[in-house]
C-alpha cells in the first residue's frame, strides 16, 4: 500500500517536472523569437534611416548606429539560452555586419538608389524568417 | 455564344510572365558570342530553378532573375549584384547542408551554380 503511494508521488512529481520544464522551454523559446524580431526591427529601421537616395551621409552618426547594433547583437548572444539557437544570430550578426560595411561605402559615395533599399530590406526580412524557421 | 466543354487555358499571372520576358529580352540583347553557351546553360538552370519543388531554389530563381533585371535597368549597379549575391549564398549554403546527401548535387546546381554562372552573365548584361 505505501509502496504503491510512493510510486504514484514519485510518478506525479516527474510528471510535474516535465510540464514545468516544457513551459519554460516554450516560455523562452516566446523570448529568443522576440529577440529576433527586435533585431530585425532595429536593422530594418537602420536601412530606412541611412538607405535614402539624395541623403547626406553622416559618419558619425551611422558609426553609432552601427556601435548600437553590434552591441545589440553581442547582448542577445551572451544572453541566448538556448545553445542550439546561438549559431543563428552569429549569422544573423555576419549579415548586419555586410549590410553596415555595403551600406558605409555606397552612402558615403552618394549611391544609394531606391532599389538598393527595398532589395536590401527583402534579404533581411528573409534572413529573419529563416531564422525563425519560417 | 461562348464555346462550351472546351476548357479555357489559364493565362500565366502577368507580373511573372512579364519579368520572364523582360530577362529574356534583355538576355536575347547579349550579342558577345563568347558567353553564348554560358548564357544558354544559365537559362537552363535558371528555368529547372522556377519550377523546381523547393521554395527556397525558387524563391532564389525569382530573386536572382529579378536583381539581373534591376541591373540591366540601372536599378542596382554590379557592386549591388555582387553584394545581393553573396548574401544569397550565404543562405543558400545552410540550405544546401541541410538536404539528404543524393539530393545536395542538384541543390547545389539549381542555387550557387546559376548564382556563379549569373555574375558572367551580369557582366555582359551592362
Amino acid at each position: 500500500m505505501n509502496s504503491t503511494l510512493v510510486s504514484r508521488n514519485i510518478f506525479l512529481c516527474a510528471v510535474a517536472i516535465l510540464v514545468t520544464s516544457c513551459g519554460t522551454a516554450t516560455f523562452s523559446k516566446t523570448g529568443s523569437d522576440a529577440t529576433i524580431e527586435s533585431l530585425r526591427n532595429f536593422e530594418l529601421a537602420f536601412i530606412d534611416e541611412f538607405a535614402v537616395p539624395g541623403k547626406k551621409f553622416n559618419a558619425a552618426a551611422f558609426n553609432a548606429k552601427v556601435n548600437e547594433g553590434n552591441a545589440k547583437f553581442q547582448q542577445a548572444i551572451a544572453d541566448e539560452k538556448f545553445t542550439a539557437r546561438r549559431p543563428v544570430l552569429v549569422n544573423l550578426k555576419g549579415q548586419f555586419d555586410a549590410d553596415a560595411a555595403h551600406l558605409q561605402s555606397k552612402a558615403s559615395r552618394g549611391k544609394i538608389t531606391p532599389a538598393l533599399a527595398t532589395e536590401m530590406k527583402n534579404d533581411i526580412n528573409k534572413t529573419y524568417d529563416h531564422a525563425l524557421g519560417r | 455564344m461562348p464555346s462550351a466543354g472546351k476548357p479555357k487555358r489559364r493565362k500565366p499571372s502577368g507580373k511573372a510572365s512579364r519579368k520572364k520576358s523582360e530577362l529574356d529580352s534583355a538576355l536575347g540583347q547579349i550579342s558577345d558570342e563568347s558567353i553564348a553557351a554560358t548564357k544558354e546553360e544559365f537559362q537552363d538552370l535558371l528555368a529547372q530553378a522556377k519550377g523546381d519543388t523547393s521554395e527556397l531554389v525558387r524563391q532564389n530563381a525569382e530573386e536572382l532573375e529579378r536583381r539581373l533585371v534591376l541591373l540591366k535597368k540601372r536599378k542596382i549597379d554590379k557592386e549591388d549584384f555582387d553584394f545581393f549575391v553573396e548574401n544569397q549564398k550565404r543562405d543558400l549554403r545552410v540550405f544546401i547542408d541541410s538536404q539528404p546527401a543524393q539530393q545536395q548535387e542538384r541543390a547545389e546546381k539549381l542555387t550557387l551554380r546559376v548564382l556563379e554562372i549569373a555574375a558572367k552573365v551580369a557582366i555582359a548584361l551592362i
